[in-house]
């Protein structure tokens, strides 16, 4: 893997050198190279979890590194806050809009310069004229579409004369319009001789707008270079890890047939909510059906509107026949399914709480702990039976769960989805964030509650794991199913592709 | 290796009383209440009478009865300062429902309870169900209930500052009654609100839930738990805790005023963070604020007593008390000092092996 | 034309709606009212509310609380008063009262933006030991025998029937809305409180500010503590409780939101005249002052409840358009398939 420093003369606008940055125990960024010369546009992909936030949060000064060295223009800078980067002409264009939603939209864009109130108008209304948007700088920033959110946090960078602006993700909300006069500006950008890092999840972008593309996996960077030098086949299989031709054949044996002509489990039928829209899916008795896509698809939306955390706008949800579409989160895990959340951190783990109140939170309705007190010898059953069955390295029940390592702590979340005995569990990136031995610990745990005959709805951007572990496999992309995979067609090629919204013949379309 | 498959025994439980986060914390509370005795019996013994401790008990009593149950509130993250505005109208309701309505005082006592109980639900619903600050609600709520206070009095033929009294005997041998010849009845009663207070909190399905959405309301929610409604209860509960000191401090002054709560709101919230709730919610102990009321009293009975400090500097100590317990605890649970802690353990260690 | 429906839409503009509804409305029962006597004596008597306030106002900008403003007014107004009752140099007896207020500015910003102790409980601690150090000041001697030439400041007018004091509490108010919203700086603390993290994105040093906030707080409360000394004449261990409430329900009622981001001096200044107006306003309207509290306790709620709403509801509806485009995109723009 080559920088480009040796093949160019001037010194580079942004150079990373050899970056580590480790969460606890958890490696995110594993030594990092990169280089980006004045004008030039390097598209940065990388799937969930290949720590392209992380890297750009620390060029932003958000976040500290451990190891490695960053410079500008040659000369090796500390940029320990936000607003030394500034300092250095370094601006990040968040993904999602962090305005100030009291201020007006003028407001937020001039915020924390020095030139006076009408110089920056002046130059405000001019940028804008000058690129063809059409905003009005009174009103205030909460009344923004998130696509107007974005085009000010856009106009925030461009305003500051960065030498380097980051774009993260920024066309996601933005229409067709807004897209090409967003090209517009980065080209313009670009021949004033700015660099710009733009980070994407669309691969079609990537040819139209970037004059060099790195692609990031599990904290490194696995491919480098000028555009020109690669074809979308190229960029998927970089998004691969490197054994993925022989991943075809690993499916384990011995897993036992899925019933198809029994009823299904679960059932969608043109299932709308916020974040995806017209969802149809079935799942069957013992069946692992994989759902996969990348950030943003609305995956994890679809299963929080199916868990009741959200208003359903139109379809349906069927468990074992009966409508459950609608109905509180209560009443779904009475009716038989239980969801893992996405983030532990932020909505699983209660984490002063010691392992046995974790796994019985929510079996506090019904009678299993008991009618009024509770019952601690049941609560020490149903934990130990679960501490048993997965292994849990705990010091004891009454360990809190914020000291646990992030697999266990997943172990303990997932045992108390089972805890309710349910006909199907959803896991939501159940195995984000965790060793890789506790992560065989899971998979083994779902392929045994497969052959317990549970079904499983296995949401993951993890592609490998996937194809491990599903017996069917649906891709959503921007909201909306579009394509499904059975069999030998589960593979890390097809599943990345379709994430990343490339649908070709092996789909069986929906 | 812990053989974790036998059942729960005797020193099992041992175990784990010493390692819930708040028994020893009440240790420590029990040990600064022994400390207050010897300090302040060694000083002057007449500080050692437990009638003379009952007795200045008596004024007590609201934060005592409260603060076990805003314990409930600020375990879940939220506040209550209107108590004491409610502990005064329910005073007040007694009062007149009882001289100028001809209620039978017991009868009135309950209409007072009730009309408490729908205050705390009132204001627990701004909270919990309109997403409304706790803190302004229930300083709204505080102005809100005095004034009803206010204007309770003025329907009757007792002018407000005089307060009505000549309540029937058995209503006044409510806090009268000595058990044993010692023990105030009130006493008993706090006793049982706080075994009450004690099995909720940490005995029942609904403690448990009060606490979880006290760490987490999302994670609860995703765990069935109706966060809203637990929010709200915990007023209700903190409503009724106010409205039975209403009656018993009713009953011991043998006045019913609307300013009958005091100003015990400050040390409400004392009593509770020195009891080991945590501010931000999800950890408390009904026990460890019964401790902390109780070191406050010896606390306010024992200075004067004692050492002569007049009554009204008390606040001084109180708030200091407040201010170190607050700081110390961020200060010991910030990662960055356990880890320096930890350091020295193991150099000490070393060095002594 | 533009202007003019800026001012209208400004929550400011609402309070001082409202209070002027409030005026009519009394001058509808009680013409006696409606004089400019009675009118102005409404918003002198607000002067020392007014201070509290704005100083509250600061701390409520960053999305937090102070609840130690009515102890810091009072521990100044006690120092400044007992040095003056016995004939040091007033400016040196203003100097020293300032200088409490700074004291405890800093010690509160320290608590709260350093050691990130929640404000309401911090501030509690701070107010508990401030009221003790009153007692200490003026619980056996009360500070009453202030020199004439003092008290009789605040009775000095100066437009009409307007006193100097209040003249000045208003020019300072201007003051500082200009300086928070016309400098740089100034924008930092409504920055802080409405996006803490989007602050710091763009350079805000929050925790800076955050001490900032509260050392004004801390001023403003004991160069009211000043006046409160001049205006009442008299300072007891029991001056400047419940004040912090008062100062709250100002700022609520003058359009500042509690969760902080929202909100300007101008509105705390609304609210303070409001706050001071209720009893005597009752009293004209014939409502015993018994009413009081009770009536502020409505209003209070009433806005604060209203304004959760909104804000809960502009919330989700935020969230929901966010997600929204999420799909609509795909039919929108480039497509799904096939690019």
């Amino acid at each position: 893997m080559e920088t480009r420093e040796s093949t160019g003369k001037a010194a580079p606008l942004l150079a990373v050198r050899g970056i580590y940055k480790s969460f606890a125990l958890n490696a995110v960024l594993k030594g990092i190279d990169l280089d980006v010369m004045p004008g030039e546009v390097l598209a940065l992909i990388g799937g969930n979890g290949a720590g392209k936030s992380t890297l750009m949060k620390i060029i932003m000064g958000i976040y500290s590194y451990d190891q490695g060295e960053l410079s500008i223009n040659g000369a090796a800078v500390a940029l320990n806050r936000p607003s030394d980067a500034l300092a250095q002409g370094i601006y990040m264009v968040p993904q999602e809009p962090l305005l100030f939603p009291n201020m007006t939209v003028e407001e937020n864009v001039i915020i924390g310069f020095d030139k006076s109130k009408a110089e920056l108008h002046k130059e405000l209304v001019d940028t804008m004229a000058g690129i063809g948007w059409n905003l009005d700088l009174g009103r205030k920033a909460s009344s923004l579409s998130i696509a107007e959110q974005q085009l000010v946090e856009i106009l925030r960078g461009i305003l500051r004369h960065a030498r380097l602006l980051i774009l993260d993700e920024p066309t996601s909300a933005l229409t067709f319009d807004e897209v090409k006069s967003l090209f517009g500006v980065v080209r313009d950008l670009r021949e004033k001789g700015i660099g710009i890092i733009y980070i994407t999840h669309r691969l079609a972008e990537v040819f139209d707008i970037a004059t060099h593309v790195a692609i990031m996996r599990d904290g490194s960077i696995t491919i480098q270079g000028p555009v020109e030098n690669f074809t979308r086949e190229d960029l998927v299989k970089g998004l691969l890890p490197p054994d993925a031709e022989v991943s075809a054949q690993t499916r384990t044996a011995a897993a036992s047939e899925v019933d198809y002509s029994a009823r299904p489990v679960l059932e969608l039928e043109n299932f709308s909510g916020y974040g995806f829209s017209n969802v149809s899916l079935k799942v069957w008795p013992g069946e692992i059906l994989g759902v996969a896509g990348v950030v943003g698809a609305g995956r994890t939306e679809m299963a929080t509107t199916i868990f009741g955390m959200d208003k359903v706008l139109g379809g349906r949800v069927l468990l074992n026949g009966n409508d459950i579409t609608g109905k509180k989160t209560r009443q779904v895990i009475l009716a038989g399914l239980n969801y893992v959340p996405e983030d532990r951190h932020l909505n699983g783990l209660f984490k002063i709480c010691d392992v046995s109140a974790n796994t019985t939170s929510a079996s506090l309705y019904g009678g299993a702990l008991g009618r009024v007190f509770l019952n601690r010898k049941a609560e020490y059953d149903i934990t130990e039976k679960y501490v048993k069955n997965f292994r849990t390295k705990i010091t004891g029940h009454d360990q809190l769960t914020g000291s646990l390592s992030g697999g266990n702590q997943q172990k303990v979340v997932i045992g108390r989805s089972l805890a309710t005995s349910p006909g199907i569990v959803i896991l939501d990136e159940p195995t984000r964030g965790i060793d890789a031995a506790a992560r065989g610990d899971v998979y083994h745990i779902i392929q045994q509650l497969r052959e317990q005959g549970l079904s499983i709805l296995l949401i993951s951007s993890d592609m490998e794991e996937l194809e491990e572990l599903a017996d069917r496999v649906v891709t959503m992309y921007q909201g909306r199913i579009n394509a499904e995979f059975r069999g030998t067609d589960i593979n890390q090629d097809h599943l990345t592709a379709a994430a990343f919204g490339i649908v070709g013949q092996e789909a069986k379309g929906i | 290796m812990k053989d974790r498959s036998l059942k729960p025994n005797a020193s099992k439980t041992l175990r784990r009383l010493w390692n819930g986060s708040s028994f020893r914390w009440n240790l420590f509370l029990l040990a600064l209440i022994t400390a207050e005795c010897v300090v302040f019996g060694v000083a002057n013994s007449k500080f050692l009478s437990l009638p003379r401790i009952f007795a200045s008990a008596n004024g007590d009593l609201t934060f005592w009865y409260v603060s076990v149950f805003v314990t409930f509130v600020m375990i879940t993250g939220g506040i209550d300062i209107q108590s004491c505005s409610i502990v005064g109208l329910t005073s007040i309701i007694i009062g007149v429902a009882w001289q100028d309505f001809g209620m039978n005082i017991w009868v009135a006592s309950l209409l007072a309870v009730a009309v408490s109980v729908a205050c705390g639900a009132l204001s627990g619903f701004f909270v919990a169900y309109c997403g409304v600050q706790a803190m302004v609600v229930t300083l709204g709520g505080s102005f809100l209930y005095s004034g009803l206070g206010l204007l309770v009095s003025t329907l009757s033929s007792t002018e407000a500052y005089k307060g009505i009294s000549g309540f029937p005997d058995s209503f006044k041998a409510l806090t009268k009654t000595k058990v044993f010849d010692l023990i105030p009845l009130q006493m008993i009663l706090f006793l049982l609100l706080l075994t009450a207070a004690y099995l909720l909190l940490h005995r029942s399905k609904y403690g448990r839930k009060v606490f979880l959405v006290g760490v987490n309301p999302a994670a609860a929610e995703y765990s069935g738990i109706n966060s809203r409604w637990i929010s709200m209860s915990t007023y209700i509960l903190s409503g009724l805790a106010a409205g039975i000191t209403g009656v018993v401090m009713t009953s011991q002054l043998g006045t019913a005023k609307s300013d009958l709560g005091g100003n015990f709101t400050m040390t409400i919230i004392t009593a509770c963070v020195l009891g080991g709730t945590l501010s931000t919610g999800g950890k408390g102990s009904a026990i460890g604020t019964a401790l902390a009321a109780i070191s406050i009293t010896l606390l306010r009975f024992g200075m004067p007593l004692c050492f002569g400090v007049n009554k009204q500097y008390l606040d001084i100590p109180i708030g200091v008390l407040l201010v170190v317990v607050v700081v110390g605890r961020a200060v010991f649970s910030n990662p960055s000092v356990i880890a320096w802690a930890g350091r020295l353990r193991k150099k000490t260690t070393k060095a002594g092996s | 034309m533009n202007a003019v429906k800026k001012l209208i839409k400004a929550r400011e503009f609402t309070s001082f709606l409202f209070l002027a509804v409030l005026f009519l409305a009394v001058g509808l029962i009680n013409p006696a009212f409606l004089s400019l006597e009675n009118i102005s004596a409404c918003f002198n008597s607000s002067v020392v509310y007014t201070l509290i306030a704005v100083g509250m106002a600061f701390a409520i900008f960053i999305g937090e609380i102070d609840v130690s403003v009515g102890s810091t007014m009072g521990l100044s107004a006690a120092v400044a008063g007992t040095m003056i009752q016995n004939h040091s140099n007033w400016l040196l007896a203003f100097a020293v009262g300032i200088l409490i207020g700074v004291v405890v500015g800093l010690i509160n910003g320290w608590g709260v933006a350093v050691m990130k102790i929640p404000s309401l409980i911090f501030t509690l601690g701070t107010n508990g030991i401030l009221r003790g150090l009153m007692y200490l000041q003026v619980g056996v001697e009360q500070v009453n025998s202030l020199p004439k030439e003092f008290k009789d400041m605040s009775s000095r007018t100066l437009l009409g029937n307007f006193t100097v004091y209040y003249c000045c509490a208003v020019l300072l108010t201007v003051c500082i809305h200009l300086l928070l919203t016309r400098t740089r700086r100034g924008r930092y603390f409504i920055a802080v409180g409405d996006n803490a993290g989007g602050a710091e994105l763009v350079g805000i040093p929050a925790t800076r500010t955050k001490v900032t906030a509260y050392l004004i707080c801390g001023v403003l409360s004991a160069a009211a503590g000043i006046l409160f000394a001049s205006r009442i004449g008299i300072v007891t261990s029991l001056s400047g409780n419940g004040y912090e409430m008062k100062a709250v329900a100002a700022c609520v009622l003058g359009g500042i939101s509690l969760s902080g981001g929202v909100g300007s001096v101008i509105g705390a200044g609304i609210g303070a005249v409001i706050m001071a107006s209720i009893s005597y306003l009752l009293v004209f309207m014939g409502f015993s002052s018994n009413y009081d509290n009770a009536i502020t306790g409505v209003i209070l709620i009433t806005i604060v409840v209203a304004d959760a709403l909104m804000q809960y509801r502009a919330a989700v509806n935020n969230r929901h358009a966010r997600l929204a485009a999420r799909t609509s995109a795909a039919l929108g723009g480039k497509g799904a398939a096939g690019q």
